[in-house]
């Protein structure tokens, strides 16, 4: 809200410069977001937080000013003399709840036209466009008391009536700005006897506004229930200044100085004679009263304020107070429609008191092991490996494009098919909650790619959302990566398929974690490459998958380049850290020496190394401490179709040092079954 | 005792000539060999005259020293030079690149997360979660911000139905946790938010970190030590710190704290506005609607709360001026952290 401080001068006798009047406001919780200069006056621009709907007005803003200073506020006398008995006009209202009070004046005989400089120039420093001197006068009131009124030609009103009433069905108006609207049921409206004349609170209707040729006007000053406003303004998408201010809470006691204010103003102005008030009020208002503890202010603050002085701070703002022994009781004013509990008065001592003059301490909490928990621990560490194997870390929005299932093209029954949607999303692209994260690794890889980098390895930890049909949806922690290498352009090159680094650093991660049991099968995932994916198992549970695109995912995605080998994986790190072992057991490091033998089979090509190397695992295991694969080879002088794999066996006892002799015979018969089993031959 | 001198005179000018090991073997046979010349020349002392014998034998012997002296030094020399050789011809060009993978970076948000969690943890505050799809009234009503309460103007909530939201912030964590522990408690919420903003300064998703402490006694005193201590833990001990009125729904009184300028040292400048302060997080002491609401009695516990906006502090804290960075995940961008 802008406020002119020149305008406030004429509440308060302000003789501090602008920026200290700025620098106590906001530290007295009314934060000056900006200072300006305009034509000699300077104008701040004030935050005003939805709690103090008493501070959106001069006036409000100068009784801040006032008991930040502790300066003395001077009030405009608004009574009228010389009116003329009260009009026939009459007032009704339907529902209490929703119309507190409504009062009015008729204001006859005036001659409207362009509205003073002085006036003008107030409100254009607000940030108001003049409109015409009645017009002007209710915008002028709203900004300087806080409160909105309406002026009506009395002369459109049929049957000199105005009823405070529901829309009900099928009720239509045209507003100020143009607008025919259709109005919801519980909408609270403005009536004359023959149908609508305005939104109450938020918008008059264009049949019954001022114009330039009015002669008689109706002035309301009423109080509309902040809620119904609300959700009217909110169903219409129509703010208003008006709309604004009562939707937070007017003052339904001020609010006749206010009209009476604005009939003076009207009067000096536009001439004319005011009838007596028209004041409906069917419940009148009831004081609030808090009572509080001294001694729960200071325990809740942590200061040691005297009585007095608390009593002191809330007598500056207006809250009166009666001193009751170890309590008080405190009336707060009409317009602090925000003050209702003791913690409201502990807000303002602290607030008046000044926070920084609060002290600081640290509490006496009962002591804590202050670790990081289990899982943030295992994150950390998952992070940690992928980063050594070179990937880096991404955060990307939790949407997800509709068409990015469309790429992936999962298969009906898909769990990743189950999205949940956003009712209001910002774009079309960003409409579902994210149940897979590779299009968004797609996402940034293209997004790299485009801008010439061509060595991309990506990861990113978060949330995927799938919406199981409870009210709310699973939430699970995966782990998403991506890996492109254009061309190995260092000098020390490295020509393997991409699918083993991706795989290789997968295997350093579950190394990391101590994860044992690991095995990679073809996978089942139709947007991967059938000959280059796997699904990765652990002691047989699927936690995820990695492989290359499918020619026709990387087809979609209108890739140029050809043949590329994009490697995509996703786990399941919610179910990975149930897998991890609870704690590290030492086991004793061998006594006894190895003995290590090498052998190398040809054999067909569709013969796995991983059957291969279980089935070693499997002979002797008592005896062979670890079998890794040295060696793989195809092509040269060996037979089509076929390969050489070449496996280094250790053996080793755990309780004696075995002899060349008692080796060689076992390795010799392990040689004869693996050769048996795969129907391979040694390697010359 | 001529031919003596010969020997020696000749073994000196082949020794001279003598350019690498198997030279020097060759002389080494030559001389000193069990055929050599000197064996020779001992085997011709039974010819000479017994009285001439010691003195004649004991000139060979001078020369045989003299020349296995020589023989010695220069096999040292040679071995020396040969070995010299051979590291010369296995030289590396050691300006080549060394062969590694650099590390990958971890993305500047949740570098600062980390540290934020690390500062929080060393004074003993739990990590907790909450889902991101969260119920309305977790979101909302539960936190003292009822349907038509004009704080809800605040933030822009996403919906996925009337009930249930893109949690606008990790405050219903809060309530969770109470709901589920007793008092004491001090935890720490940290997670994704949403709200349906974009421009240069928001984006659709951030960070946040929710902070809450309660327990008897628990004062405004409190929430300042705290987080006193925890700003100068993060930007620094001498960093000016400046608790501020300002109103939250779920607290009350709500401070927001403000933090010396770190550009211009709160001479004003156009990141503060001007102003000399930057405006870094959220608190208060807990609405006793809020403990009613989570079923603790307000009568008994106090408590403060405070949250955070990760992705400010870290634009602070690294001198990024668009937000927007953060989500697009350029790895030139990435790569600098």
């Amino acid at each position: 809200m802008r406020v002119s401080l020149e305008w406030l001068k004429d509440f308060v006798e302000i003789k501090a410069e602008p920026s200290e009047v700025a620098a106590r406001l906001t530290m007295a919780g009314l934060e000056i977001e900006g200072i300006e200069s305009v034509e000699g006056d300077t104008v701040f621009e004030v935050n005003v937080t939805p709690n103090r709907p008493d501070c959106l007005s001069i006036l409000g803003v100068a009784r801040e000013v006032a008991a930040a200073f502790g300066l003395k506020l001077k009030l405009p006398d608004t009574q009228i003399k010389a009116q003329i008995p009260a009009s026939d006009f009459s007032v009704e209202i339907d529902d209490p709840k929703l119309c507190r009070r409504y009062t009015g004046r008729l204001i006859n005989d005036i001659i409207v036209g362009d509205s003073p400089e002085w006036i003008k120039k107030r409100l254009e420093k607000s940030g108001l466009r003049p409109v015409n001197s009645i017009v002007d006068i209710t915008n002028y009131m709203l900004l300087e008391f806080g409160h909105p009124l309406h002026a009506f030609d009395a002369d459109k009103i049929s049957g000199r009536i105005i009823r405070v009433a529901k829309a009900g069905k099928n009720s239509k108006i045209t507003t100020l700005d143009g607008a025919d609207r259709v109005l919801p049921e519980d909408s609270l409206l403005i009536w004359d006897s023959e149908g609508p004349v305005a939104i109450a609170g938020i918008m008059g209707g264009e049949g019954s506004s001022v114009t330039n040729s009015t002669k008689n006007i109706f002035l309301e000053s009423a109080y509309f229930a902040p809620f119904s406003i609300r959700r009217t303004s909110k169903e219409l998408s129509l703010r208003s200044e008006s709309s604004y201010r009562f939707e937070r809470g007017t003052d339904i006691e001020f609010l006749e100085s206010a009209l009476n204010r604005s009939a003076l103003m009207i009067r000096d102005i536009c001439g004319g004679k005011i009838h007596e008030i028209v004041d409906n009020y069917p419940e009148k208002y009831i004081p609030r009263k808090i009572e509080v503890r001294y001694k729960k202010i200071n325990d809740l603050l942590g200061t040691g304020l005297r009585d007095a002085e608390m009593l002191e701070i809330l007598n500056r703002i207006g809250i009166k107070t009666e001193d009751r022994g170890d309590h008080f009781t405190a009336y707060p004013p009409v317009y602090r429609s925000d003050i209702n509990k003791y913690e409201d008065l502990v807000e303002e001592i602290a607030r008046i008191f000044g926070y920084n003059n609060i002290p600081a301490r640290r509490p006496k909490a009962a002591l804590s092991a202050g670790i990081l928990n289990l899982k943030e621990i295992r994150r950390r560490k998952i992070r940690e490996a992928m980063r050594k194997s070179g990937f880096s870390e991404v955060v990307n929005y939790s949407f997800m494009n509709p068409a990015d299932l469309d790429i992936l093209a999962l298969p009906e029954n898909d769990e990743r098919k189950k999205c949940i949607a956003v009712m209001n999303p910002l774009r079309q692209e960003e409409s579902l909650m994210r149940t897979t994260l590779v299009p968004s690794m797609i996402n940034n890889f293209l997004y790299n790619l485009s801008h010439g980098i061509r060595n991309i390895r990506l990861f990113e930890i978060a949330r995927i959302f799938i919406d199981k049909g409870e009210q709310l949806p699973s939430e699970r922690l995966r782990l998403g990566g991506i890996y492109f290498k254009e061309e190995d352009i260092s000098i020390w090159k490295d020509k393997l398929p991409s699918f083993f680094v991706a795989k290789g650093s997968l295997q350093a991660l579950f190394d990391e974690l101590k994860i044992t049991g690991l095995s990679f099968v073809p996978s089942v995932e139709l947007f991967l490459h059938k000959g280059k994916s796997a699904d990765i198992l652990i002691n047989g549970k699927n936690i995820g998958f990695m492989g290359d695109l499918s020619p026709d995912v990387v087809g979609k995605i209108g890739l140029k380049i050809h043949n590329p080998e994009i490697v995509v994986f996703e786990l399941d790190v919610d179910l990975l850290m149930t897998m991890l072992p609870d704690r590290t057991k030492y086991s004793q490091i061998p006594k006894y020496p190895s003995i290590e033998r090498d052998i190398s089979i040809v054999m067909r090509d569709d013969i796995t190394s991983g059957s291969v190397l279980e089935y070693i695992k499997s002979c002797q295991a008592e005896l062979i401490e670890s079998v890794e694969l040295f060696d793989y080879y195809k092509g040269g002088n060996l037979p089509q179709n076929s390969k050489s794999l070449g496996f280094r066996i250790v053996y080793r006892a755990k309780d004696k040092t075995l002899t060349e002799n008692e080796v060689e015979t076992l390795h010799q018969s392990l040689v004869q079954s693996i050769l048996v089993k795969t129907g391979g031959e040694l390697r010359g | 005792m001529d031919e003596l001198l010969s020997i020696r005179k000749s073994f000196q000018d082949e020794i001279e000539a003598a350019e690498d090991l198997t030279g020097l073997q060759q002389i080494k046979i030559k001389y000193t060999g069990k055929k050599g010349l000197l064996s020779a020349k001992m085997k011709s002392l039974s010819s000479i005259p017994p009285d001439k014998r010691p003195a004649f034998g004991s000139a060979i012997n001078e020369v045989k020293n003299f020349i296995e002296d020589i023989l010695t030094q220069r096999e040292v020399l040679l071995k020396g030079k040969d070995k010299e050789k051979r590291l010369q011809s296995e030289r590396l060009d050691i300006s080549l690149p060394g062969k590694f993978i650099p590390f990958g970076n971890g993305h500047p948000i949740v570098q600062i997360l980390e540290e934020i969690k690390d500062i929080f943890s060393s004074m003993g505050f739990d990590i907790e979660e909450g889902p991101e799809i969260e119920l309305d009234h977790y979101n909302f009503e539960a936190l003292n911000i009822p349907k038509d309460h004009p704080a809800r103007d605040m933030q822009d909530t996403f919906y996925i139905s009337d009930d249930v939201v893109l949690r606008t912030h990790t405050s219903p964590v809060q309530i969770r946790v109470m709901e589920k522990r007793k008092p004491p408690l001090q935890i720490i919420a940290p997670g994704k938010v949403y709200r349906c903003d974009a421009d240069l300064s928001h984006t659709p998703m951030f960070h946040q970190v929710e902070g809450l402490m309660v327990d008897k006694d628990i004062s405004f005193s409190d929430l300042k030590g705290v987080l006193e201590l925890f700003i100068h833990s993060l930007f620094g001990k001498d960093t000016p710190v400046r608790f501020r009125p300002s109103y939250f729904p779920f607290t009350e009184p709500s401070a927001e704290v403000d933090i010396g300028c770190i550009f211009c040292s709160g001479k004003g400048c156009r990141v503060c506005k001007t102003t000399g302060w930057l405006e870094i997080l959220g608190s208060g002491l807990v609405n006793p609607k809020v403990f009613e609401m989570a079923g603790y009695d307000p009568g008994e516990y106090s408590g403060f709360a405070f949250g955070m906006g990760v992705e400010r502090i870290t634009m602070l804290k690294y001198s990024i001026d668009d937000i927007r960075l953060f989500y697009e995940n350029d790895l030139r961008f990435l790569r600098q952290f």
